[in-house]
C-alpha cells in the first residue's frame, strides 16, 4: 500500500509540475487487459492508452489501440519502444515474469485485481488519480455505487429461488463462493446449491444437479459461441427449470468482465430472475421495474 | 548411399562439419540480434553494438532484452541437446530425453506450488521452486530404479513419476486459484522473453561443468554403448557412471527449465541429427549436439519473438511442432534406407 501511495504521489507531482505548461500532460498508459481498457475509457482516460493486449474490444475505439501481447506473453521490446509513463496490469491475468522484468527495466507497474463490485468503484477512483482524471472518476464511481445500492435494495428481501449457473458445458462447470459470478446470484436472490464447494469454479456432474430441484438455469452465452457448445438441458425435463423453460441466457462478456458494464448485466439478470420468481410465486404482490442505469453504459 | 559409406562419411568430414557448425553458431548469434518486434534500424543497431548508443530505446532493447535472449538461447540449446545426447548414450535408448525423467513434471509441480502459495515473490520463488521440483523428480526416479535394482528401468520409472507428479500438480491447481492454472500452463510452454543476463551466467556455469565431466569420461560412456557386461569387463562401474550422468543431465535441464520453462524435443531431436551428420561416439555427439542445439534454439527464438506482429509464440510450442515433424521425417528416411 505504501508503494502504491508513493507511485500516486510521484505521478501526481509530475502532473503538478507539468501544469505550468499551457496544457496538462497526462501520462501515457499501457493497459494490459480488456477490463482495464474499458475502465480507463469510462473515466475519460481512453486517449492516453498507447498499448494493450488482445480482446480489448470495448468501446469500439479500443480496437484501434496497438496490441503488444496477450494473456500468455507480452512483447517487452514493444513496451520499451512505446515508453509508457504507466503500465496498468491485471495481477492474476498477466504473465508475472514479464511484469517483473518490466519493473526491473524501470517502468511503473500498477496492478488491477477487481474481485467484487466494490473493487470496481475503488479501482475506478485509483485509475482516476493515476491518470489525471480524478474528478471524472469520482463522479463515475459514485454513480456506480449509487446504482449498485439501488439494485441491491430492490432485490434484497425477495424470496430466494434455487438456481444453477452454467459456467461451461464440457465438463459441466459451475460457480461457488469466491467466484466473480457468485455475487450476482447473491444480489439477485438466487440460492446456488454449489455455493459452498471447495473450489470457486467446481466441475460437477448432472447427477449432482438433479436432486437440487433447480428452478432457474443461468447459461451465459457469448455472441461468438455456437448454441451446441452449451449444455443441452432439454435432455433433462425432470429439472423444474427445464420443464418450465426458466433458462436465462445473459451475455458472457457483460457478465464476466469486471467493469462498470457489469452493473447492467447485474440489473438485467436480477430482472429476469425476478420475472421467473413472479411466475413461481404468482401470489406475490411485489412488483419490480428494471432500473435505468446511468453510469454503466 | 550404402552402409559402408554412411559409416565412413561422418568421420572423414567431421572436422570440416564441426568447423562449419561453430562458424554458424557465431553467425546465428550475431544475425539473430537484428530480429525482433521493436523497430531498430541498422545504424542504431551498429552504434549500440560497437560504439556509444544515441538511441536510448534501442540501447535498452538490444542490451537488456535481445542479447540476453540470444545468449540464453545459445546455452539452453546447447544444454538441452547435450543432456539428451548423454542420456541416449548412457541408457542406450534412442528415445531417452531429460523430460522423460519427469523433469518438466517436477518443475511444473514446483511452479504450481510457487504460484499458489508464493504469489508475491514469484520472480525468485518460481525458478527456485521449478528447479527444486525438477531435482525432486529425478531423485525419486533414481530411488525407484535403485530399489528395483535395475538402472536400465530408469526410463520406465521416469514415465511413472512424470504421471504421478503431473496428477499432483493438476489436483493442486484444481483446488487452487483459477488463474494459477493459466499461469502454470503458459509458463510450462516455455519462453525466453523473461530471461536476463544473470540467467546466462548460471546456465553457462552448469553447462561448462557438464561438458567438462562428459569429455573427461567420454571413453567410459562409449564403453556403455557396447552393453553393460562389456563395459563392466572393461573396468567401468556401470551403475555409478549412469547415476553420475543422470545427475549432470538433471542439474543441467532443471536449471534451463527453471529459467526458460518447458522447451520440449530439443534433447530428443538434436542428437539424432548429429548421429546422421557426425557420428555416434560420445565426444563427437556432445560437441555436435552443443553446436546444432545452439543454432536451433537461437533461430526458434527468433521465430517466437518476430513471427507474429502483436504477440510472442511460446518457444516450447515451436520446438515441439518442428521437432515432431522432423522426427517423423528422420524415421521415414531411415526406413527408406533400410529397405
Amino acid at each position: 500500500m505504501k508503494s502504491l501511495l508513493f507511485i500516486i504521489s510521484v505521478i501526481t507531482s509530475q502532473f503538478a509540475y507539468s501544469q505550468t505548461s499551457a496544457e496538462i500532460k497526462k501520462p501515457t498508459i499501457i493497459a494490459l487487459s480488456p477490463h482495464i481498457v474499458e475502465m480507463l475509457y469510462d473515466i475519460g482516460a481512453g486517449e492516453q492508452i498507447i498499448g494493450t493486449t488482445s480482446f480489448a474490444n470495448h468501446p469500439e475505439e479500443a480496437k484501434k489501440i496497438p496490441v503488444i501481447g496477450n494473456y500468455v506473453r507480452l512483447q517487452l521490446e514493444r513496451v520499451i519502444e512505446l515508453q509508457p509513463d504507466l503500465i496498468i496490469a491485471w495481477k492474476s491475468g498477466n504473465p508475472s515474469d514479464d511484469l517483473a522484468r518490466l519493473k526491473q527495466l524501470g517502468f511503473t507497474v500498477v496492478y488491477s485485481q477487481p474481485n467484487t463490485f466494490k473493487d470496481i468503484a475503488d479501482e475506478t477512483r485509483l485509475f482516476g488519480k493515476l491518470t489525471g482524471n480524478s474528478e471524472k472518476s469520482q463522479q463515475v464511481a459514485k454513480e456506480f455505487e449509487k446504482e449498485l445500492k439501488a439494485i441491491t435494495q430492490t432485490y434484497n428481501n425477495k424470496t430466494e429461488i434455487t438456481g444453477f449457473y452454467e459456467l461451461w458445458s464440457r465438463p459441466l462447470t459451475t460457480v461457488a463462493q469466491h467466484s466473480w459470478p457468485q455475487q450476482f446470484l447473491n444480489i439477485c436472490g438466487v440460492n446456488n446449491p454449489f455455493e459452498k464447494a471447495l473450489t470457486p469454479y467446481p466441475q460437477i456432474s448432472i447427477e449432482q444437479v438433479l436432486p437440487a430441484s433447480v428452478q432457474v438455469i443461468i447459461q451465459p452465452n457469448s455472441k461468438s459461441q455456437k448454441e451446441r457448445e452449451s449444455f443441452n438441458w432439454q435432455n433433462w425435463p425432470m429439472i423444474p427449470a427445464v420443464k418450465n423453460n426458466n433458462i436465462i441466457k445473459p451475455d458472457t462478456d457483460a457478465i464476466h468482465r469486471m467493469t462498470l458494464r457489469s452493473l447492467n448485466a447485474l440489473d438485467s439478470l436480477c430482472f429476469a430472475v425476478d420475472n421467473i420468481r413472479k411466475k413461481l410465486f404468482s401470489t406475490s404482490t411485489v412488483t419490480t421495474q428494471k432500473l435505468t442505469l446511468g453510469a454503466a453504459k | 548411399m550404402n552402409k559402408e559409406s554412411v559409416n565412413k562419411a561422418p568421420s572423414s568430414k567431421t572436422p570440416a562439419i564441426l568447423f562449419t557448425l561453430a562458424a554458424l553458431v557465431i553467425v546465428s548469434a550475431i544475425a539473430s540480434i537484428t530480429f525482433g518486434p521493436a523497430n531498430i534500424g541498422v545504424n542504431d543497431l551498429m552504434s549500440c553494438l560497437f560504439s556509444s548508443c544515441q538511441n536510448q530505446v534501442a540501447n535498452v532493447v538490444i542490451w537488456q532484452v535481445r542479447i540476453p535472449r540470444v545468449l540464453v538461447a545459445l546455452v539452453a540449446g546447447m544444454g538441452l541437446a547435450i543432456a539428451g545426447a548423454i542420456l541416449q548414450n548412457t541408457t542406450r535408448n534412442p528415445l531417452a530425453d531429460p523430460y522423460l525423467f519427469g523433469i518438466v513434471s517436477g518443475a511444473g509441480l514446483g511452479a504450481t506450488i510457487a504460484n499458489i502459495s508464493l504469489v508475491d515473490n514469484l520472480t525468485i520463488a518460481l525458478p527456485l521452486a521449478a528447479f527444486l521440483g525438477a531435482l525432486f523428480s529425478v531423485v525419486i526416479v533414481v530411488f525407484i530404479a535403485k530399489v528395483l535394482q535395475h538402472m536400465e528401468q530408469l526410463l520406465l520409472a521416469g514415465v511413472a513419476v512424470s504421471f504421478m507428479l503431473g496428477s499432483i500438480t493438476q489436483f493442486i491447481l484444481y483446488f487452487g486459484e483459477p488463474f494459477a492454472t493459466n499461469r502454470v500452463i503458459f509458463w510450462l510452454m516455455g519462453s525466453l522473453a523473461r530471461v536476463e543476463i544473470s540467467n546466462f551466467y548460471v546456465i553457462s556455469g552448469v553447462l561448462i561443468i557438464a561438458i567438462a565431466t562428459v569429455i573427461a569420461l567420454h571413453r567410459q560412456i562409449d564403453a556403455l554403448l557396447l552393453g553393460d557386461e562389456s563395459a563392466a569387463s572393461l573396468g567401468v562401474d556401470v551403475d555409478k557412471l549412469r547415476l553420475l550422468m543422470l545427475a549432470i543431465c538433471a542439474a543441467l535441464t532443471a536449471t534451463i527449465v527453471a529459467y526458460c520453462g518447458g522447451i520440449g524435443f530439443v534433447g530428443l531431436m538434436i542428437p539424432h541429427i548429429v548421429r546422421q551428420l557426425i557420428g555416434v561416439t560420445t565426444l563427437k555427439l556432445i560437441i555436435g549436439s552443443a553446436l546444432i542445439g545452439a543454432i536451433f534454439l537461437i533461430w526458434v527464438d527468433v521465430v517466437a519473438r518476430s513471427s507474429l506482429p502483436e504477440a510472442e509464440i511460446p518457444i516450447g510450442i515451436i520446438t515441439s511442432a518442428l521437432g515432431s515433424l522432423f522426427f517423423l521425417f528422420i524415421m521415414y528416411r531411415s526406413r527408406q534406407s533400410n529397405l
